[in-house]
């Protein structure tokens, strides 16, 4: 186990410096600088600002800059907010979209898997039918529609919830809802399908036989099984929510790190797309490799370990 | 294996289930307690009851200030925090014109070019030291040196030896602007500069209190180290969430400041605010470019000139627009109320010349009433002029056109008119183009576009400020124009001692601009706010930021 997650950690590594590379080439390679904004400026104005953040400097210079930074986890000011070192933003940032994701992926998982169960084990009857018929509203309706429409009716018209801003419990039930939607529905029709198929194994037909109740059935045999797929998507889903969503951060005016993704490359503040890039990468990395482990746990079938001897 | 298994999945499910439980009470919680605790603080401060003795005015910042050091902000989500945080030797009046802010009095030479500025008695920091003509000259350098790289440090070459200083030539000690004793600057300008006082009120020259800022570099970048010389001062600063100011009452004028709180939000949505400001969240809020047709009418709404302009640049390197008359041709061919009124709406006007409408000339009138119409909207006069500048360059056919902008709803809907327009008039069919901002603007600079989208936001109150960009090889240019009379002009217009001669070069100066039509103007910008009954007094300057120091709520 240890010399596989070891390896593993190597391999980390590796593909982190491989993103950031690759960033920073189609960083550089993008046309456009930081100083390109809609205000006037000069010449001996943009060599200053370029001489300041080292921009003046050949690239593979820049490149090992880049690199050293990485190293020493200092990513130094942000051009577009001087003041803020991108270890400040992503400082501030990631808790409140971690918050925020967290309950986001709870309510989605829970509600979700809930959903997923009632339709398959109601398949074809009416619970199945709205089960499925939320599922397909969840997914066809974007996020940023759904958050303008609660918005509108539960805050400014029923005056129920705050507008916006991220202050205390109150707030974070409209934006989580508008967030868990998507999620919820992808796991509530993975469940779903997940389940038919085992519910109509030999083993579940033998538990049955063995006179278990129907609840021992779902939780301790279809379940487990009808989990597989939810634990595949859950790293990527866990990865993108915590990291922050651009959108809806924007809409409900919540300070998390999605804006800094986004922004920053309009922006051209190279110091933040490449801390942000390294962030996410490596919490995406970091989360893949969890789920590794937990199939591992959940499926006997898959033996880590045991892959490395073959 | 099976029990872990079982163990995990159960341990699993009573986290989950414990989670969401938590979470239900956790969203339940505020509410009963802001029931219970409410009554039980009536006496105290509680929120809403501190709104009903202070007068307290919630705005919209939109984001975070890039920053609040005055020399590194140059944009309007900084300069509109900054103005009210701090003064300068100068601060725009309620007619918009340049008067006493710190400085109580000035001399300026018979030359125009040595300004001495004697400072107020008793301006204050908020920290309670005086404001000393140090402070200025500390800001100033400070400003111009180029290891700081502001990005406002270029209007600071009006001053003798900036600019030499700011490009890494010069040395700091001959910049021209020294602290005579406590209360008295000196400035030499490198010529003279009818506008200075104007350009004063820019938050680049504001001071920057020297003791504080050699004590702590960083001062500005937390409202615990922040020290300003506004009418407020910076009680919180959450970033990226809230800032809230406080009334200064080391301000010299404090007794004019009505309000006693102003919260800045931070939201970036422009649906997000308005449902903010219809819930009562904020007492300001912009108009939803959907919603636009249906609130403009109303009476809380706030419709004001913006000193800036949108235009199309032609590159004069790229043919057909080598030649005057087709240039002609294309600005005949546009028809500026159907774009102001159909097109972009929320009020704005029609740009039937380069300058918009409010600088007040020497004698008193408005620049733009003085130089008239110098474009308009004639097919027939387009098509012609199209005939004649098709002949004299031997076009059988127009080369293609390409116009291009930068991605965005309103500057397509805009560009699509023109292509209307430009088909219908001249019958030419121009290609459109749209790109991101960066790439755009790179391109742009490199003169790589033919035809392309423009904006102009002023600096300071001047006319001067937007002709000048199209003197030859200014890094503002982008046309590829160069003309030695239009050069001279500029020249006489900003250094002119005689005002009125000063302001016919820059009236003849935008003539020359509409005749050779190197760029087609289109309309003004302009503001328009919603305000919550009771809100009075907000000064919206044509020129940059606003000024909460008469603001009230009643």
């Amino acid at each position: 186990m240890l010399k596989y997650i070891l390896k593993k950690l190597l391999v980390m590594v590796l593909t982190l410096w491989i993103i950031i590379t690759l960033t920073f080439v189609l960083m550089v390679s993008v046309p456009g600088s930081p100083f390109n904004s809609e205000g006037n400026s000069n010449e001996i104005v943009q060599q200053n600002l370029e001489k300041h953040y080292n921009l003046d400097k050949p690239l593979h210079v820049q490149y090992l800059l880049y690199l050293k930074s990485v190293a020493t986890l200092d990513f130094g000011p942000s051009i577009k907010q001087p003041n803020q070192t991108v270890n400040d933003l992503l400082g501030r940032g990631f808790p409140i979209s971690a918050e925020l994701g967290f309950i986001t992926i709870i309510v989605a998982v829970i509600s979700g898997i809930i959903l997923g169960i009632l339709a398959a084990l109601r398949h074809n009857g009416i619970i199945d039918y709205m089960a499925m018929g939320i599922a397909v509203l969840g997914i066809s309706i974007p996020n940023f529609i759904l958050a303008t429409l609660l918005i509108q009716n539960l805050a400014v018209n029923w005056e129920i919830f705050p507008v916006a801003t991220w202050k205390s419990p109150m707030h974070m039930v409209l934006p989580v809802f508008a967030l868990a939607t998507g999620p919820m529905a992808i796991i509530a029709r993975l469940t779903r399908s997940t389940m038919l198929e085992v519910l109509t194994q030999d083993y579940i037909k033998m538990a049955r036989a063995k006179g278990l109740t129907p609840w021992k059935i779902i939780v301790k045999h279809a379940l487990r099984n009808a989990l597989m797929p939810v634990i595949t998507i859950m790293g990527t889903l866990l990865a993108g929510i915590m990291t922050g969503s651009f959108v809806i951060e924007q809409i409900f005016a919540i300070p998390g790190m999605g804006k800094y993704f986004v922004e920053s490359i309009n922006h051209r503040d190279f110091p933040v797309i490449m801390g942000t890039t390294v962030f996410y990468s490596a919490f995406l990395i970091v989360m893949l490799f969890l789920v590794d482990i937990a199939y591992g746990i959940l499926d006997p079938r898959i033996k880590v370990t045991k892959k490395e001897g073959e | 294996m099976k029990k872990l298994l079982f163990l995990l999945i159960a341990a699993l499910t009573v986290f989950f289930l414990a989670a969401c439980t938590a979470n239900e009470d956790a969203g339940k919680d505020p509410e009963e307690k802001e029931k219970v605790e409410e009554p039980a603080e009536t006496g105290d401060t509680t929120d809403d009851e501190t709104t009903m003795d202070e007068k307290v005015l919630r705005l919209n910042n939109s984001t975070e200030p890039s920053s609040l050091d005055p020399s590194i902000g140059f944009d309007a989500v900084s300069w509109d925090p900054l103005n009210n945080l701090m003064e300068g030797l100068t601060r725009l009046d309620k007619d918009h014109q340049a008067a006493e802010g710190v400085a109580e009095d000035w001399n300026i030479t018979e030359d125009g070019l040595t300004y001495t500025f004697t400072l107020r008695e008793d301006a204050k920091w908020s920290n309670g030291d005086p404001v000393v003509a140090a402070d200025f000259e500390f800001a100033w350098k400070y400003m111009l040196n180029p290891e700081t790289a502001s990005a406002a440090a270029f209007l600071g070459y009006f001053i003798e030896g900036a600019e030499a200083y700011n490009s890494g030539e010069g040395s700091v000690d001959d910049v021209k602007v020294t602290a005579v004793d406590e209360k008295t600057l000196e400035v030499v300008l490198a010529q003279p500069t009818g506008f200075f006082l104007d350009v004063l009120t820019n938050p680049a020259f504001f001071p920057i209190n020297h003791k504080v800022a050699e004590a702590n570099p960083d001062w500005h970048t937390e409202a615990e180290t922040y020290v300003g010389n506004g009418p407020f001062k910076l009680e919180s600063w959450s970033h990226d969430e809230e800032m809230v100011f406080v009334k200064n009452e080391h301000y010299w004028d404090a007794a004019t400041v009505k309000l006693d709180k102003v919260h800045f939000a931070m939201v970036n949505d422009s649906n997000t605010q308005y449902q903010m400001f219809e819930a009562g969240d904020l007492d300001t809020a912009g108009i939803p470019p959907e919603l636009s047709d249906q609130l403009i009418e109303g009476d809380n709404v706030f419709i004001g000139p913006y000193g800036g302009l949108e235009f199309f640049r032609f590159n004069l390197e790229m043919e057909p627009f080598q030649n005057k008359k087709i240039r002609q041709a294309f600005s005949y061919a546009v028809n500026r109320d159907d774009i102001a009124q159909f097109v972009v709406k929320n009020g704005v006007e029609p740009a039937y010349g380069f300058i918009n409408p409010g600088y007040t000339s020497p004698t008193g009138e408005d620049f733009r009433d003085v130089n008239g119409d110098l474009v308009g909207f004639d097919p027939d006069k387009a098509k012609q002029l199209l005939e004649e500048g098709m002949a004299e360059e031997g076009y059988d056919e127009l080369p293609p056109i390409t116009l291009s902008y930068n991605t965005s709803d309103t500057n397509k809907a805009v560009a699509e008119a023109l292509h209307g327009m430009f088909n219908e008039h001249l019958g030419v069919e121009v290609t459109l183009e749209n790109q991101e901002w960066n790439v755009f603007s790179e391109a742009q600079k490199a003169l790589e576009l033919q035809f392309s989208r423009s904006s102009f936001i002023n600096d300071y109150n001047d006319p001067v400020n937007f002709l000048e960009s199209f003197i030859t090889d200014s890094y503002m240019n982008r046309t590829g124009f160069s003309s030695a009379e239009y050069d001279e002009l500029i020249q006489k217009g900003k250094s002119a001692t005689n005002e009125e001669e000063r302001w016919q070069a820059l009236y003849d100066a935008e003539k020359l601009l509409a005749d050779e039509m190197i760029a087609i103007p289109i309309r003004y910008y302009n503001t328009v706010v919603l305000e919550a009954d009771g809100i009075e007094g907000i000064l919206r300057h044509p020129v940059g930021y606003f000024d909460l120091k008469y603001a009230d709520k009643k």
